[in-house]
């Protein structure tokens, strides 16, 4: 990061190969659409870049990188939202970033998410998806440890009603 | 089909066994040349200390000049031996606060930035409530026009300082640019209010509340407006 702050080509191209795909991850994970999860990340990938300076050497890289992909997305959320008042039609259905599971009876992680609120579908990407720990979610958040451990409670408590429901459901019709 | 419960662990192995598509190489490709095409050196932020330091100077520095424009320390040798420290001492805490919090919200990723801002509202709303209690309703034949004037002297201090504390903020603020300049405005909008308390020997509790402490929401609200159109479009890549 400190040498991608001081214009070393070579380190930039590693540092973009190394987030990129996680960054991806973060987006496809909530979207579900993986033409709307490569347009935020590019979004995301150019205000990291204009924001570089504002990450202190020897912090965290991680929560920074996030803290920035989800302003990003809440941004985009708010723009589209914008726009969506303003047009109605649509033609093509988006693809689908979450190929159905195959071998599980599950649906894909953005569907299983969709109900939760914005904050507990939030934490559960950048804890169970993304891998981070519970300090950086923290951070990258601007939460406490405290507030993302009861989020993340929550979100299971509310995954495993829908799950157990789904699974009752199967149940029934077989 | 098994009813019993998920565990917190067979939550975990489900949602980590759903597995998502991988990035396509051209897109990747794409970034790294957008990022590589406009890449330059960059120095990172100064340390909060120096931060903090050019706020707190500025804040100091306007209430010295203030003292050099406006002769006497009226409001300050009107004010009794309880209502001193009952006014200044959470007067400097919120300022304190509010400095913290902007220094927090200059990087992404920083601790404590919301919890400050927050706490500095509490003891902003602590302090109305000390000036109504502490101070009395004084008859005024003149009460809109003097009220009007403490409030065009106070912003007359509070708007300079807050374009000043822009200049400091410049290079920061690239996450929450509302609520940074909401906090910035409050701080502006405190140094305002410090100054028409050196100065203003007023001691109606009605005058206080409309052209002293309003001088700070004011301010604050500006800025949440200011920066909101400002700062977003600044850090936003459309």
């Amino acid at each position: 990061m400190v040498r991608y702050q001081q214009a070393d080509a070579q380190a930039t191209t590693e540092l973009i190969e190394q987030l990129s795909p996680q960054l991806y991850r973060f987006f496809a994970a909530q979207l579900g659409n993986a033409d709307d999860a490569q347009d935020m990340l590019q979004d995301a990938s150019l205000r990291i870049h204009r924001v570089r300076h504002t990450y202190r050497p020897g912090e965290p890289v991680l929560p920074w990188v996030y803290a920035i992909a989800r302003r990003v997305r809440v941004d985009n959320y708010r723009k589209r939202r914008r726009t969506a008042m303003r047009e109605v039609v649509v033609e093509t259905l988006p693809e689908s970033a979450v190929p159905a599971s195959e071998g599980t009876d599950l649906p894909p992680f953005h569907q299983l998410i969709a109900d939760l609120p914005a904050s507990q579908r939030e934490v559960l990407t950048l804890l169970k998806v993304n891998g981070l720990s519970l300090e950086e979610v923290a951070r990258a958040t601007s939460s406490s440890v405290g507030s993302v451990k009861q989020k993340a409670h929550r979100a299971y408590e509310r995954l495993r009603g829908v799950l157990q429901l789904s699974r009752a459901g199967k149940g029934r019709a077989v | 089909m098994n009813r019993r419960e998920l565990t917190h662990r067979e939550l975990d192995h489900l949602i980590v066994a759903q597995e998502l598509p991988p990035l396509p190489a051209d897109r990747l490709k794409q970034i790294e040349s957008a990022v590589i095409a406009d890449l330059r050196p960059v120095r990172p932020l100064a340390s909060d200390a120096v931060y903090v330091g050019a706020l707190a100077g500025i804040f100091i520095a306007v209430c010295i000049v203030s003292c050099y424009l406006i002769a006497g320390r009226d409001g300050w040798e009107a004010l009794s031996n309880l209502q001193r420290p009952v006014v200044f001492i959470p007067l400097l805490a919120i300022a304190s606060l509010l400095a913290f919090s902007l220094v927090r919200q200059m990087r992404p990723a920083a601790k404590y930035v919301r919890i400050t801002a927050l706490l500095a509202t509490a003891v902003f709303l602590l302090l109305t409530a000390s000036v109504a209690l502490i101070f009395q309703s004084i008859p005024e034949t003149a009460f809109a026009h003097d009220s009007l004037v403490c409030f065009r002297a106070g912003m007359m201090f509070a708007i300079p300082t807050a374009i000043l504390f822009g200049i400091v903020l410049w290079r920061g603020a690239a996450l929450s640019p509302a609520l940074t300049g909401a906090t910035a405005g409050g701080l502006a909008g405190l140094a305002g209010l410090a100054v028409l308390e050196i100065h203003c020997p007023n001691m109606n509790v009605y005058h206080i509340v409309v052209a002293h402490l309003s001088v700070v929401v004011i301010c604050a609200l500006a800025g949440f407006i200011f920066s909101s159109v400002t700062f977003t479009r600044r850090w936003s890549n459309h």
